[in-house]
């Protein structure tokens, strides 16, 4: 077997050899895209994940996308969230031709962002920076380079709000409407949660986490330095820590299939989450309406939880690019095309005109008439710029293990902390 | 006419494995080259960068300052030993009992034990992901009967996590082994048997020293064969601990080493890293069935 | 004697009523689940019997996904891949077995040590020959690259070398029977519990297949059951129903062609198929 083993190598080396001229890198057409033409027919497809489908669908459904655009004919390739990114990824790595358009999602689009690989939407002649002033301006930032370049365009956003339940905060007597801050939630959730009945204030201790950290949607790395401000980040893990002590979490892994049952069950009070996941009470988790509102995070904490971004990559064809950018435009520029999108799904719309919409300002049923979107477009607007870098994936990662030590209480905060920032470190510098 | 004919038969074997060959020419040598190559170099797995060739430094990387890869290689080894290797431990002793004579309805056990072979690891992670639930699974629900102390959060605690993993290798592929030591079992003749009988041995001395030696060279296999998938496991702990946003689960528990060069090729977007943990990974693979092959070894002198 | 030997038996069937119990209890678990619906699948104490939500789970599986389709694209990978595979990995393991020819210890070793070589990050490189090769969304690549996988050669030859008597196929060549004319007319015929497993194996292994399927075949009508099955599965309407009556229909083909061929597949492996 060793010997065997040894010569298996051997040959292994050899045909290493052989082959590595194979690998001179791919020629690459770099020519520029051919201006639209409203009058040639066009065929764009769109890599899309989750329910966007069914959004996009719908707007281009619509008669005014059918009376601008009667020769463009959208197709989809729809996979599950982790399914769409995984394959992204290999057809982006072997730099082989992907759909027109393809949807990433926040969290993917930082390696993008400076290693390249998707078309310069501010460059001619898509000249995405002139189109775009009224799109909320953290979610740019995030898709900007340091050179200017913008690599995707943002077609929704997640603003962070509280959705609690109506009912079970009366039955409690409590307010959760203008939390001071996080102590002053912990102190109501005490009240709201019931053990003895399974009534439980919040999903998980580590639910909340990511909330003084912007949503963790950038901001991992500041003029070098990983996880600074250090008081910042400990505070979070000093949260979820208090939380856990307060003892009125249902211990419940988001998206498994008790954390949703516990949800159709009625047994959770609170959930702190993008505007989006109103979509999923809605349609899913806890369809009757009245039950829940939507309030600010304590101390009017502004953060991001998710988002969609539309790009191009390098590799589709030249002469594809001008439809699939005008499908974009439409998406993200379109004022009807953001209210539709908003009104299938859930998805806040990132474009900031639309938020003086009349439709902004109803009542909304499903909330007991409460005029939720106000809320939604205030935090949308006010979500602080966060600078995102091309380690952010892993330094999530890391920082989820320092989450869970504390929540399984073998780590204080300031050690998980200092354990996160030795492996961060280990890790990529 | 006789030579050319034995010129043909001596050129048979080789046509009949070329297959092999030809599909590894095309379709192997290329990725495995590209892995190796990519192994030298600090590669991006996106992006416009050209890689840069830094000899072996993914490799010096990957062995004295990764903070993860020992782990990982720690828990593939656990689930290796009590995932893996554990299976054959059940196996065996159950097929000796499906063998013995006083079992019938033979076929009902070898299917019922074999039938989880067929699973998917997909349905495979939800099936358990349910039964071992904190609050809604049926073996915390079971315990409830037993004690008296706090539910169990499988999920949720390192060993917890360990415990899940092995149980559901264990509980795939008992059945597949056990039928292979069933073959094994059959073809061993009886007349040994009966020479231990006429010296008086017991049951358990009788399967000691007769049945034990001379299922080795089979279990060598089956054992190497459990190496090479255990070595390799990925799937399971990547879906049951959440996938690339935690690397396995509380305190890493089921960060395996497939896992991980997964996240540093896939996530962390390292090709280079991510190659060199393949390599070195292989290398381990080899070893250990080197050591498997030294101990059946041992064991048969 | 006879009396003695009761407890022993008894505690016998005890053990293996119980283990299989516990082998057995997932499936049923499965289809049990696949007749709730969604808001009711997960209860304390858990699910025991049947629900009402059968129709319900199925009506919204079938809107969602061309499962039809999805179904027919898995069975053809499936049985096209397991039939190339039954008849290369023979071959090889034919050549294996009962030939001596040079370098043959080598080229063995060597297909043995290419198990051992994690794949995982082949599939960039693999998809770009499938660009190149113009394969992607047609079920080749699915099939051909694993048509003489190195453990179908291991499984064929270990179960050649105790299979077949040397003296049946001196016999036939005195007979004048060509080489091609054995492997037909003697080894595959006499192969059938080796082929049973392999076969399983092969077809287990293809029908399971997710990130192959994923990639390679990107469109919802051309795919896998699995893969098209992975979008019940998308955070915002999660159908739990519909996601175990997927579950439970991914499993049931496989479930019935096991139990089906059960007695040949278990003959097989014990007929020496992985014999030392």
């Amino acid at each position: 077997m060793k010997r065997n083993a040894l010569s298996f190598l051997l040959v292994l080396v050899l045909v290493m050899a052989l082959v590595a001229p194979v690998f001179a890198t791919g020629s690459k057409e770099a020519s520029a895209a051919a201006a639209f033409d409203p009058n040639a027919k066009y065929e764009v497809t769109i890599g899309a994940y989750g329910d966007l489908e069914k959004a996009y669908k719908a707007v281009f459904a619509s008669a005014d996308f059918k009376a601008k655009y009667p020769n463009i004919k959208v197709t989809f390739q729809t996979s599950d969230f982790g399914g769409h990114h995984n394959r992204l990824t290999t057809v982006l790595a072997a730099k082989e031709q992907s759909n027109d358009i393809e949807a990433l999602e926040v969290g993917f689009i930082a390696q993008f962002v400076e290693a390249g690989g998707l078309m310069d939407l501010n460059a001619a002649p898509f000249n995405g920076g002139a189109i775009s002033k009224n799109i909320v301006k953290f979610a740019m930032a995030n898709a900007t380079t340091a050179k200017g370049n913008l690599v995707a365009m943002p077609v929704d956003i997640a603003p962070a709000v509280l959705f609690y339940r109506a009912d079970l905060a009366a039955k409690a007597g409590v307010n959760l409407d203008n939390l001071k801050d996080w102590d002053e939630y912990i102190a109501v959730m005490k009240k709201l949660a019931d053990p003895a009945k399974g009534i439980y204030a919040i999903e998980h201790p580590a639910a909340v986490q990511a909330i003084p950290l912007n949503g963790g949607k950038g901001g991992w790395i500041v003029n070098g330095k990983p996880l600074e401000p250090k008081a910042k980040f400990v505070s979070a893990l000093e949260l979820v820590r208090k939380v856990k002590a307060a003892n009125v979490d249902g211990d419940l892994g988001a998206w498994s299939g008790p954390w949703s049952q516990a949800y159709i069950d009625g047994k959770v009070a609170t959930i702190v989450n993008g505007a989006w996941f109103g979509g999923t009470l809605r349609t899913w988790l806890s369809p009757e309406p009245g039950k829940w509102r939507v309030a600010y995070l304590p101390g009017k904490m502004m953060a991001s939880l998710g988002g969609t971004y539309l790009s191009i990559p390098e590799t589709v064809p030249a002469a594809r690019q001008a439809a699939a950018w005008e499908v974009i435009k439409y998406l993200t520029t379109n004022p009807s095309a953001q209210l539709i999108t908003f009104k299938e799904i859930d998805a806040f719309p990132a474009l900031t005109s639309v938020y003086k919409d009349p439709v902004m300002d109803e009542p909304v049923a499903f909330y007991g008439g409460q005029k939720v979107r106000k809320i939604f477009a205030d935090v949308a607007l006010n979500i602080p710029e966060n600078k995102v870098s091309e380690y952010d994936n892993v330094m999530l990662a890391i920082w989820n293990g320092a989450v869970t030590d504390v929540v399984n209480g073998v780590a204080t905060p300031e050690a998980a902390y200092k354990t996160a920032l030795d492996k961060i470190k280990a890790t990529i510098f | 006419m006789d030579k050319l004919n034995a010129r043909r038969r001596n050129l048979t074997p080789y046509i009949l494995i070329s297959p092999f060959f030809i599909l590894f020419c095309v379709f192997g040598i290329y990725p495995i080259s590209y892995s190796i190559i990519t192994s030298f170099f600090n590669w991006p797995l996106l992006g416009n960068a050209a890689p840069k060739f830094i000899g072996f430094d993914n490799y010096a990387n990957v062995l004295t300052r990764d903070p993860y890869f020992f782990k990982a290689l720690y828990n593939t080894v656990i689930l290796l030993v009590f995932g893996s290797l554990m299976q054959h431990v059940v196996a065996v002793p159950l097929a000796i009992l499906i063998n013995s004579k006083i079992i019938r309805s033979k076929e009902f056990f070898k299917t019922t034990f074999f039938l989880p072979y067929i699973t998917s690891t997909v349905s495979v992670v939800i099936i358990f992901g349910l039964l071992f639930d904190t609050n809604y699974g049926l073996v915390n629900w079971v315990i409830s009967f037993f004690s008296e102390q706090q539910k169990i959060r499988w999920m949720f605690e390192p060993w917890g996590i360990q415990a899940v993993l092995a149980f559901i290798l264990n509980w795939k592929f008992i059945g597949w082994n056990m039928v292979i030591y069933l073959a094994g079992l059959q073809s061993i003749p009886s007349e040994l048997y009966e020479a231990a009988e006429i010296d008086g041995a017991s049951t358990l001395r009788k399967h000691l020293s007769v049945t034990l030696p001379q299922l080795y060279p089979i279990m060598f296999l089956a054992i190497a064969l459990s190496i090479i998938g255990g070595m390799q496991i990925f799937e399971e702990p990547f879906i049951l601990t959440g996938g690339y946003d935690n690397l396995g689960g509380a305190q890493n528990a089921g960060l395996t080493s497939a896992y991980y060069l997964m996240f540093t090729a896939f996530k962390a977007y390292r090709l280079g890293k991510g190659s060199a943990i393949a390599w070195l990974l292989f290398l381990v693979i080899l070893l250990l069935n080197g050591i498997n092959r030294l101990a059946i070894k041992r064991l048969q002198r | 004697m006879a009396i003695k030997i009761k407890p022993q038996k008894v505690l016998s069937y005890l053990f293996l009523g119980l283990m299989a119990f516990i082998f057995a209890y997932p499936f049923y678990n499965v289809f049990v689940l696949a007749t709730w619906p969604s808001s009711q699948v997960l209860s304390f104490p858990p699910r025991f019997f049947f629900g009402a939500g059968l129709m319900e789970n199925w009506q919204q599986l079938f809107a969602r996904i061309p499962i039809g389709k999805n179904f027919y694209n898995s069975l053809g990978i499936a049985l096209l891949s397991t039939g190339s595979v039954l008849f290369f990995c023979t071959m090889a393991g034919y050549a294996f077995a009962k030939f001596e020819f040079r370098f043959k210890a080598q080229l063995y070793a060597f297909v043995i040590a290419t198990m051992a070589i994690p794949g995982f990050l082949n599939i960039i490189p693999f998809y770009k020959m499938m660009v190149a090769f113009k394969w992607v969304n047609t079920w080749l690549p699915l099939i051909v690259p694993g048509m003489a996988g190195a453990f179908g050669i291991f499984l064929m030859t270990q179960f050649l070398e105790n299979s077949i008597p040397a003296e049946l196929l001196d016999a036939a060549r005195i007979d004048g029977l060509g080489e091609f004319g054995i492997l037909i007319r003697i080894v595959f015929p006499l192969s059938k519990p080796g082929l049973a497993v392999l076969g399983i194996v092969t077809f287990v292994g293809s029908w399971n297949n997710f990130t192959g399927p994923l990639i390679l075949l990107p469109r919802i009508d051309s795919t896998t059951l699995p893969v098209a099955l992975s979008v019940l599965n998308s955070r915002v309407d999660n159908n739990l129903g519909a996601l175990m009556l997927g579950n439970a229909l991914t499993l049931l083909p496989l479930m019935l062609i096991f139990l089906f061929f059960s007695k040949q597949i278990i003959s097989g492996l014990t007929a020496g198929a992985v014999k030392g």
